[in-house]
């Protein structure tokens, strides 16, 4: 048949097909009639939830407060880790402490931190920057290190040769090398810090009448309005989507593939 | 002419976990301004360790090396080094923007910089991968675009490590050339680390030879043949077989190939 040739060959029409698989199953069990709208509900719904709320400008006011939430924390927690790294490189003893810190904190799950971020900060914006903060931090200065490590020896010594030096040998020559290790580093960052967002806002819930994307959730399910819970969820996985897939794909296409750092990805 | 380079007594020692290796033991020679010295010598003999050591990359057990007055401590412009390693571009650079990016760090204008960059490109036959990345280049091509990027520099005194060890004869022949006469025009110091006897011959003015475990200098023999050289003349392949013995009285095997007879390569 030429055209289910077609759909497995093309990765994008597969990927189409098999979420066109899983929506029909989940319309055919709420056609069953076994479940209630409100536990299980129709696609048709959802869909109208969706709309809805972007109408409203609900949605988009809780996406731009999580996307602004984790812009700042990105921010200062990429700052934050520059300063360490780069501090840990002139000196031999602040690396020990660096990597001491990295070494405790790194495997702390974000939320793990809420019971300390509310005694200090109490509900609010600071609490939340603060797990967010710690999400970013740990792996970028894991990675950036590594990275550091494992430029070329060669190429610094070209750098030196040159009559490069200190801040901007490593911005020159250090950075651009260890890239493949950087980005890296933000992947794992973007993806704790999402993850521990929307953790974090459904348990922290709004502040000021501002609240992201989590406390949209934690909201509606108080009201019992399930579509729009699913229409919430939906638009964090296309966030999700949106920002591992195209814009880090996008980035990597640009640099590391461009430069032949990395194995280019098969169609 | 003056010392632009005088090394005394200088000792390199490698501290391993399979024991200690004395790279070079009680060197001592110098260069003359303007004087083009090669070096020959076994593999692991130490030429690597001898330039890296010039260049301000490796520091010295015992001993100094003397630019002048001034003692090296550390690298610097004024010795513009060819790796022998094939990774010196810089990758996320392209070609041209690896030369133009030198000459940018050593105070270029941006009109002077395109036009060394695209002359120099030619000269190494590279000027259709001025745009290309490194990663894109075969080995080869790499050198001769790290060779570009040395000579655009223009150094006082310029370091090579087997720069044209990864080259075809021809190729090979046509950059010898080119270095020799830009060599003549310019007037710098250059040291230059070849496999190759006739090589050697074609370029140097002296050609140092070192034998190996430990690294030491076996003889300087000064080239008495008035340039352009050729190498079907009896006073070069007197000179040839003069270097052979030299090399060969001592761990000399794998090297063999290298050396074809005069006339032949
Ligand atoms: N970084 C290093 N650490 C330990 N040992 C080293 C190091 N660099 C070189 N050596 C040792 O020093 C000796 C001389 O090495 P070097 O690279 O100078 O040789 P070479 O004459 O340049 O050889 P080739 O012609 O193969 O390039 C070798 O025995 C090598 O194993
Ligand atoms: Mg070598």
């Amino acid at each position: 048949m030429p055209i289910l040739k077609k759909v497995t060959e093309n990765k994008i029409l597969r990927q189409a097909f098999f979420i066109a698989i899983l929506l029909g199953v989940w319309q055919y069990i709420v056609s069953t009639g076994n479940y209630s709208e409100l536990i299980l509900p129709n696609l048709r719904s959802i869909w109208t939830a969706l709309v809805d709320s972007i109408s409203t400008g609900e949605m988009g006011e809780r996406t731009a407060y999580s996307l602004y939430l984790i812009g700042k924390a990105l921010a200062i927690g990429s700052g934050l880790a520059l300063i360490l790294t780069a501090l840990a490189m002139l000196s031999p003893l602040f690396a020990d402490f660096v990597k001491t810190i990295t070494t405790i904190f790194n495997p702390l799950p974000g939320v793990a931190l809420l019971p300390i971020a509310l005694l200090w900060f109490g509900i609010g914006e600071n609490s939340i920057l603060l797990i967010l903060v710690h999400s970013i931090i740990w792996p970028l200065i894991l990675n950036a290190t590594t990275g550091f490590r494992s430029v070329s020896r060669t190429q610094l010594e070209v750098g030196r040769n040159l009559g490069l030096r200190g801040l901007k040998l490593v911005s020159s020559v250090m950075v651009p090398s260890a890239f493949p290790y950087i980005l890296t580093g933000f992947k794992i960052s973007w993806s704790n810090s999402w993850r521990s967002l929307v953790a974090a806002e459904m348990i922290f819930g709004a502040s000021g009448g501002q609240g992201g994307l989590g406390w949209l959730i934690y909201q509606k399910r108080f009201f019992l309005q399930t579509p729009y819970v699913f229409a919430a969820l939906f638009v964090i996985i296309l966030i999700g989507i949106l920002v591992e897939n195209v814009i880090f794909a996008q980035i990597e296409k640009w640099t590391i593939q461009r430069w032949g750092m990395i194995i280019q990805k098969e169609k | 002419m003056a010392d632009k380079v005088l090394i005394e007594n200088l000792f390199v020692k490698f501290e391993g976990e399979q024991g200690n290796i004395q790279a070079l033991e009680d060197i001592s020679f110098s260069v003359k301004e303007g004087e083009f010295l090669t070096i020959l010598g076994p593999s692991g003999c130490g030429k690597s360790t001898l330039i890296r050591s010039i260049a301000g990359f490796q520091k010295p057990e015992k001993g100094r090396i003397l630019l002048g007055k001034r003692q090296v401590h550390e690298p610097g412009p004024d010795r513009i080094m060819v790796f022998q390693e094939f990774d010196q571009l810089f990758p996320w650079k392209t070609v041209k923007s690896n030369i133009t990016y030198a000459l940018k760090v050593n105070g270029k204008g941006k009109e002077e910089r395109e036009r060394m960059a695209a002359h120099y490109l030619e000269m190494v036959n590279l000027q259709d991968f001025g745009g290309a990345f490194p990663h894109q280049l075969s080995g080869g091509m790499k050198q001769r675009a790290a060779i570009a990027r040395s000579l655009a520099l223009n150094p006082e005194i310029l370091l090579m490590d087997e720069p044209f060890g990864s080259l075809d004869a021809q190729t090979r022949a046509v950059l010898q050339s080119e270095l020799v006469r830009l060599w003549q025009k310019v007037g710098s110091t250059i040291i230059f680390i070849t496999h190759n006897i006739q090589e050697a011959i074609l370029l140097g003015d002296r050609v140092m030879v070192m034998s190996s475990a430990p690294g030491r200098i076996k003889d300087i023999v000064d080239v008495n043949i008035a340039r352009p050289r050729l190498p079907e003349t009896p006073e070069f392949m007197a000179l040839w077989h003069t270097l052979y013995g030299l090399l060969e009285t001592k761990r000399f095997g794998e090297n063999g190939k290298n050396n074809t007879m005069p006339g032949k390569d």
